[in-house]
């Protein structure tokens, strides 16, 4: 039997442990946290495409506005739930590239 | 009755099997030494229903499994290492039996041999170095008054602004990490640099700007310990932390042919 | 360790390693070959039972401009 090959690295799965007292909770913070980690992609892609030069002034103006918007709301859902952004823990491994661009 | 393999940990040389006697294998298997030529393989019985394909893609993934697996692959190679020369084996090196043990050692004995020939008399030595500080973010914006003509571009500037702030401390993060590493290279035998590490998994908030590995020899740890403590003293920006001796994981892991 | 210990710690370098205090992760790098990543997945359990996987890397990708052609008036959506 040959020794295992590793082509890639092992990714593992991270466990979010609930119990009836946390869960409304534990969701809640999971739920935010994709949410910040799609507006910061949206973010963070927007600039991307305002770089590349192909959108009109009118486009880049109501991108702007959107995501200024987006990041309003966020701000308002996080501290209804007294939460920080450290508390949403978006750094979520390779994801993180899209982020970072490729 | 279950199809046992035999589970491969290290190849050691100069190693007296007396002295690993009291270090337990997988699931409280003994430890067995398999002799070929010079070289010694240390290896112990597993049951392929835990240890085959199968069962090994859910297990790999699985932290509690790998954590039991490393820490007892971990315990030998440090046994080894502390009475011989060592070559750790990557994680879950199986083997049909001691004839398909030999084998291996023969069809890799020259590389095992380099190995072996590079770390004699030396140890590995972790540098890990973390940016001083978690980047102070700015603190958000106040909401603007959205009827204001081009408030969405100008958001959009300050976004970009901020990521140029980001990108360029970055950049000077990545160049004292290039400094740091080669100064501590200079004073060690042989260096590598592994991927920074996740800060879920390290539970350090601050950002790891450099994961190196040192192979320094035996009697100039301390020495080596001091240059880190030194550095780490003249980069404010920075901070070292070193952890060692190590058996020479980075330095004499073979991977597959 | 005695406080009788050297300066020069030559003794204590010579000395058996000691105990195996390798963080898990520094483990997992050097035992794996290429590492170990923390995949955009998270596992919902609830009372110690495995619920829902929710696999995000599979769920977001970005837009390449270059890769998609621009909405043409007229397009289906869906499928």
């Amino acid at each position: 039997m040959d020794p295992e090959e590793f082509d890639a690295p092992t990714f593992l799965t991270q466990r979010l442990k609930t119990d009836p007292d946390s869960v409304e909770r534990d969701l809640f913070k999971l739920v935010l946290t994709i949410i910040e980690l799609v507006r910061q992609l949206m973010e963070a892609q927007a600039l991307r495409r305002v770089d590349e030069g192909d959108l009109s002034d009118d486009q880049i103006e109501a991108l702007g506005l959107g995501l200024s918007r987006l990041e309003d709301a966020m701000e308002d859902l996080k501290s209804r739930y007294d939460l920080t952004t450290e508390d949403l823990n978006i750094d979520l491994g390779p994801l993180g590239t899209l982020l970072s661009g490729n | 009755m279950p199809a046992n393999g035999l589970y491969l940990f290290a190849v050691g040389r100069g190693l007296d099997p007396a002295a690993i006697s009291g270090v337990e294998g997988i699931d409280g298997a003994a430890l067995e030494v398999v002799v070929w030529r010079d070289l010694q393989a240390v290896v112990c019985a597993v049951d392929l229903t835990e240890f085959g394909e199968a069962s090994l893609a859910r297990n790999l993934e699985d932290l509690t499994w790998l954590e039991r697996v490393a820490r007892t692959h971990n315990d030998v190679v440090f046994a080894v290492a502390a009475t011989g020369t060592v070559a750790p084996m990557r994680l879950v090196t199986i083997c049909e039996g001691e004839d398909s043990v030999r084998d291996r050692i023969e069809a890799l004995h020259h590389d095992l041999s380099a190995a072996l020939d590079r770390v004699e008399g030396r140890r590995e030595w972790s540098v890990k170095v973390y940016a001083a500080t978690a980047a102070a973010e700015p603190a958000p914006e106040p909401p603007d008054d959205k009827a204001e003509v081009g408030s969405g571009a100008a958001y959009l500037r300050r976004k970009r602004a901020l990521a140029d702030r980001r990108r360029a401390a970055s950049d000077r993060s990545l160049h004292v990490a290039d400094e740091i590493y080669g100064a501590l290279a200079a004073a060690a035998v042989a260096a590598r640099q592994l991927p920074p590490q996740d800060p879920r998994l390290t539970g350090r908030s601050e950002p790891m700007i450099l994961n190196a590995a040192y192979l320094v020899a035996i009697d100039e740890g301390a020495a080596f310990r001091a240059l880190v403590q030194r550095v780490n003293e003249t980069h404010a920006s920075a901070t070292l932390e070193a952890e060692g001796p190590w058996p020479p994981y980075s330095f004499a892991t073979l991977d597959a042919p | 360790m005695s406080g009788v210990q050297q300066s020069t710690g030559a003794d204590v370098e010579t000395a058996a390693l000691g105990q195996a205090q390798m963080s898990l992760v520094d483990l997992l790098d050097r035992l794996l070959g290429t590492g170990v990543v923390l995949a955009g997945d998270v596992l919902i359990s609830l009372a110690g039972v495995d619920l829902v996987q929710i696999r995000l890397h599979a769920l977001i990708t970005t837009v390449r401009a270059d890769l998609r052609r621009p909405e043409q008036p007229g397009d289906r959506h869906g499928s």
